[in-house]
């Protein structure tokens, strides 16, 4: 799965959560943060990682991805980060279903 | 978005299960949060994923009236809380004991429910916890007026637009809370937990207060209440410790959690 598909869900999720009226003159790109440019809430981005891992199931792991992370590291994340990690490991996990 | 009825409540509730088992807690761990603009995600940001990535399974819910919950106009007293996360476990079908890490009224809650249904409870994480919330809802009361008269005195519109969506937004929120609920009544009805019922608990507790927090003054009264319980006292931190000494505690939990799982596994 290419960053560009994954990039496609995201933004859908992300316009769900925060409103299409308010996500109306945004441009939600790699380099989007979730803090200083959408302004999300931080329950929000619980609820992000929530749809995140109902849409991709096992094959991504949330609580793996966070679990290092200060809050810092969390609050400051980019939209490209979480990208790049979800079709970091889809690749992978796909890659894995075709060796076996 | 995962949410559950309880208590005629509809809850917002996040389980986190690891991706990997290790030396697994036999117990989940449920996390309950503080109150007025906390929710969930104060633990999500800092405990929680580290928790579950140990291979214990993780609860997180908003209280009700927080977070992504629902908001009924009425039940925001402890007992209420308690009879709240009663119901969470019972429709999760969780029966057996829990670890129950509460930080702020999230404490209180904790100790509510532990002398309530003390088989229910295999231990406790206290953070920054009060043993009674006397005289809080007074102190929301001021607060709430002093934000009111601050935005009496400008120009609101253009005070909640400089402070943006998610400051905006929170505000609301809490506003709605204490404006629209019986929130603050419901708090100054709440009776203290008798000292004699607390000195009942026998599950093992571990308390943590910052030296400057504003209730550190529990933490000096532990003896008399919770004789078993072992102390921390973090160093140059407010009442804010989840967000100011994560780390610290971190380690504190996750230790904590690891020796309360050894003692279980022979």
């Amino acid at each position: 799965m290419t960053p560009d598909q994954v990039l496609a869900d995201v933004r859908v999720m992300l316009i769900d959560i925060i409103g299409a009226e308010y996500a109306l003159g945004l441009d939600i790109s790699m380099a989007t943060t979730f803090e200083a440019d959408l302004e999300l809430e931080s329950i929000e981005f619980v609820k992000l990682s929530a749809m995140l891992t109902e849409h991709y199931g096992n094959r991504i792991d949330f609580v793996g991805f966070l679990a290092d992370k200060s809050l810092n590291e969390i609050i400051d994340m980019t939209v490209g980060e979480v990208v790049t990690y979800i079709a970091g490991r889809i690749d992978a996990t796909t890659a894995v279903t075709v060796d076996a | 978005m995962p949410e559950i009825i309880a208590n005629g409540v509809r809850l917002h509730v996040q389980r986190l299960t690891p991706s990997h088992r290790s030396r697994t807690p036999a117990q989940p761990v449920v996390f309950i949060h503080g109150l007025g603009m906390d929710n969930m995600s104060s633990y999500y940001y800092t405990l929680a994923n580290p928790v579950a990535q140990t291979g214990a399974e993780v609860i997180m819910y908003d209280l009700r009236g927080h977070g992504l919950s629902e908001r009924p106009q009425a039940g925001y007293g402890v007992a209420d809380s308690v009879a709240d996360l009663a119901a969470l476990l019972d429709a999760l079908e969780v029966d057996g004991p829990v670890h129950l890490v509460g930080n702020s009224y999230g404490g209180t809650v904790a100790l509510g429910f532990a002398v309530t249904y003390p088989h229910r409870v295999a231990s406790m994480v206290l953070i920054e916890a009060h043993f009674t919330v006397a005289g809080w809802a007074e102190q929301v009361a001021a607060e709430r007026d002093r934000i009111g008269s601050d935005a009496a005195g400008g120009d609101l519109r253009s005070w909640l637009e400089q402070l943006g969506r998610k400051v905006t937004r929170l505000l609301a929120m809490a506003d709605d809370l204490i404006n629209r609920t019986t929130f603050l009544d419901d708090l100054k009805a709440v009776q203290p937990i008798p000292m004699s019922r607390l000195r009942t608990l026998t599950c093992p507790v571990r308390a943590i207060y910052g030296e400057h927090s504003d209730v550190v003054d529990y933490a000096r009264e532990l003896d008399a209440y919770l004789p078993h319980c072992e102390l921390t006292v973090l160093a140059g931190c407010g009442h804010s410790v989840l967000m100011d000494a994560t780390a610290a505690l971190r380690e504190i939990v996750l230790d904590w959690l690891a020796i309360q799982a050894s003692v279980i596994t022979p």
